[in-house]
């Protein structure tokens, strides 16, 4: 079973959000495996421990990725492929993109991805491939299984789950509760830096600047407004909560 | 010079701290509230059924015998990466001691003979057995050239008597390695003899626990007519200090890595609360007051750490003699952590001085460490010892230059 895991560097989710020169800073921020995608590499380690295989983790974006790569490849994962769009102006459809032609280059039989990254939360990526791919997805996964040719998944939808059966290749996304992943072992962190790395740019999968160049622009980022101060209602409480009432009507307009 | 630490020591720390704040953190009120509760009693505070689970995820993760060299079952990955394990796990109040337990490996490692490895070296290192070290008695703690505890030679068994104090791990430990008097006259210039005493051994009695300030349990052990035979001598006859000596150099470095650990920890929730907690109109951060205590204390961490890093770097490419680095990390090390625990008491008010929170368990586990192993004046007392006889360039003296 060949496994290509699509994995994205993402913020800290703990990080504190700045705005410098209109842009989101960078600086001194950690960067972390997108949270989701790293319930997709531990899937993909473990269909791997049960039926044998293959997992390469595929990213895109500039060397600093690596650092997420490596992270996966110290979890277990056998290689890591990177490719470096040569500019910071991505949208989903660049990723997308990037990503479809570098995985329609490589043998797999299963994608996983996470089904949104934290930081801009599109949730469009990994559809996007399927697309371009061609191949069946299946999304919100909290329970994977597959045999010879197939899968079944088990996803989130609104107010309950639904099982899907899919012809392999397929991508699947995964959701929070798929799994608990591990964490890298001393073993895995020290095998990890001998493991295959392939650092490729546009050229090198048969593209250019001009077939990725980002179809979505970005005008203005703005942080939220900080949180307003509470309101208290001082005096009785049959007076109070009439009030409370009128307020969450009125002003809050949420009943 | 490159200060960087290799990249696989980043992922190991990384590794280490969120392992840490997973499956360790989550019980420090669990620790806290058995710690209060004991009294008088020597239950440990962290749940043994606890400790256990960590241990055997520990084990699973590689955080065995990081620094026991391959040839004898462990990572060989030596001290600076025992050293960012440390610092790690220490940002916890829970003890967790990964084994092998690093000072008395190295001290087996160097003195152990061949035919002892399979029962002591071996076990030890793969963490299947735990030791203690029996030194200190009631007469003799600093200046251990007073010790009393006897060896006499008797036919061809040597005979045990006396008492050891403040012995840690007490019941935990399988084996005490237990430094006995073997020549009045030499003392610690050929006379003390180490000795492996197993748990259970006829004459071998752990009398009792003594509370103390803090969370460390400590015993007093008796030993009486304790009969042994030659193949229980751990190194020379005669020759326990080197080794000893090499021993406590080890452990003086881990205890700077602990204490970085733990005063990273204060500082954490100090600029959390610097942050957050406001008087009269404005957070704290904003006062100078508290600026010179997060400047102070951030400052104190750096030159802890690097004192640490650079020691253990030093030891990872062969240096034995540490004695300098190792009594001024010892010393910085635990005088900082009590500096900082103290201030970030200070910078939580009552909040700081409960039991809701870790910071009064740290302050009174950091007084701990300013005695044993040494107490300050000790270290204070060998390093200017060293510097002053020292004929070479001051400089030069632990290799700066
Ligand atoms: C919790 C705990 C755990 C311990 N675990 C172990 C263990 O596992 N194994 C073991 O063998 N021992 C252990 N010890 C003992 C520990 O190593 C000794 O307490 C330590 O070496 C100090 O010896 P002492 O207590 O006898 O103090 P002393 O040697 O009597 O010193 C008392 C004080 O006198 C002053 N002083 C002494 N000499 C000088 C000097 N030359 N110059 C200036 N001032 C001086 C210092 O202020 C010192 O603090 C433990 C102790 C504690 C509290
Ligand atoms: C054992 C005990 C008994 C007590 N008994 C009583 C009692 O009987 N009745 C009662 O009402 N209260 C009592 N208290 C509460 C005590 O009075 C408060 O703890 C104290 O006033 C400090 O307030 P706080 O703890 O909220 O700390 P905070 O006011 O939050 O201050 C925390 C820290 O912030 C820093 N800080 C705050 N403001 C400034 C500033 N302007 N500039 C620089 N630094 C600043 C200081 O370092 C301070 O220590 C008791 C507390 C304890 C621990």
């Amino acid at each position: 079973m060949k496994i290509l895991v699509l994995l994205k560097q993402t913020f800290d989710t703990e990080a504190k959000i700045t705005i410098e020169g209109g842009k989101i800073s960078r600086s001194g921020v950690s960067m972390i495996i997108n949270p989701y995608d790293e319930f997709a590499v531990e899937e993909a380690l473990k269909i791997k421990e049960s039926l044998g295989g293959e997992v390469t983790v595929v990213s895109t974006g500039d060397d600093g990725v690596q650092d997420a790569l490596r992270q996966a490849l110290a979890m277990g994962a056998d290689k890591a492929v990177l490719i470096n769009p040569g500019t910071d102006d991505v949208d989903e459809f660049t990723a997308a993109t990037v990503l479809a032609k570098a995985v329609s280059g490589m043998e797999y039989d299963l994608i996983l991805a996470g089904w949104r990254a934290v930081d801009d939360g599109s949730a469009q990526v990994a559809g996007r491939v399927a697309e371009i791919l061609g191949i069946p997805i299946a999304k919100l996964a909290s329970k994977i299984d597959v045999e010879a040719g197939k899968a079944t998944a088990t996803c989130e939808i609104e107010g309950g789950t639904e099982v899907i059966e899919l012809p392999l290749p397929a991508i699947i996304t995964a959701q929070k509760g798929l799994n608990e992943p591990r964490y890298p072992s001393m073993k895995g962190i020290m095998q990890a830096k001998k493991k295959p790395m392939e650092k490729k740019g546009l050229g090198d999968i048969g593209l250019d600047a001009g077939a990725v160049a980002a179809k979505v622009k970005v005008l203005s980022v703005a942080l939220p407004a900080a949180r307003a101060a509470g309101k208290v209602f001082d005096g009785e409480p049959a007076d109070t909560s009439a009030a409370v009432v009128k307020a969450l009507r009125e002003e809050a307009k949420v009943i | 010079m490159d200060f960087s630490l290799p990249e696989e020591f980043v992922m190991l720390k990384k590794m280490v701290r969120k392992f840490t704040e997973n499956e360790i953190m989550p019980l420090e009120m669990t620790v806290i509230e058995r710690e209060a509760a004991r009294g008088f009693e020597a239950t440990p505070s962290m749940p043994p059924e606890e400790e256990k689970k960590i241990l055997a995820k520990a084990k699973d993760l590689g955080l065995w015998g990081i620094d026991v060299p391959e040839e004898h079952g462990g990572q060989g990955l030596g001290m600076l990466a025992k050293m960012l394990v440390e610092e790690e796990m220490n940002r916890s109040i829970c003890w967790i001691f990964l084994p092998p337990d690093s000072p008395n490996l190295d001290f087996l490692a160097n003195a152990c003979r061949p035919e002892q490895y399979e029962e002591y070296l071996f076990p030890y290192s793969r963490g299947e057995k735990t030791s203690a070290l029996a030194l200190t008695e009631a007469n003799a703690g600093s200046d251990a050239a007073g010790i009393q505890l006897r060896a006499d030679r008797k036919g061809d068994k040597w005979v045990l008597n006396g008492t050891k104090l403040w012995i840690s791990f007490g019941p935990k430990a399988d084996f005490f390695i237990v430094i006995a008097v073997t020549d009045k006259v030499k003392k610690q210039r050929g006379g003390f003899t180490a000795f492996l005493v197993d748990k259970g051994t006829p004459g071998f009695t752990i009398l009792r626990n003594i509370p103390c300030i803090g969370d460390m349990l400590v015993y007093e052990l008796l030993l009486e007519d304790v009969v042994l035979d030659d193949s229980k001598v751990l190194g020379e006859v005669g020759q326990a200090f080197v080794p000893l000596q090499n021993r406590l150099g080890v452990r003086r470095i881990e205890i700077g890595a602990k204490c970085c650990g733990a005063a990273t920890r204060c500082m954490e929730l100090m600029l959390t609360q610097a942050r957050v907690r406001e008087t009269f109109g404005s957070p704290i951060g904003n006062r100078q007051f508290i600026q010179g205590m997060i400047a102070d204390s951030t400052t104190e961490i750096h030159a802890c750490r690097l004192m640490v890093y650079h020691a253990a770097s030093k030891y990872d490419s062969g240096e034995k003699d540490l004695r300098i680095e190792g009594a001024m990390t010892k010393v910085y090390g635990t005088e900082m952590l009590q500096r900082i625990s103290d201030k970030a008491i200070q910078m939580h008010g009552a909040l700081g001085l409960s039991k809701e929170m870790v910071l009064e368990y740290i302050f009174r586990m950091c007084r701990i460490w300013r005695i044993v192993e040494g107490p300050s004046e000790i270290h204070r007392w060998l390093i200017a010892r060293q510097i002053i006889r020292s004929e070479k360039p001051y400089e030069t003296i632990f290799g700066m230059l």
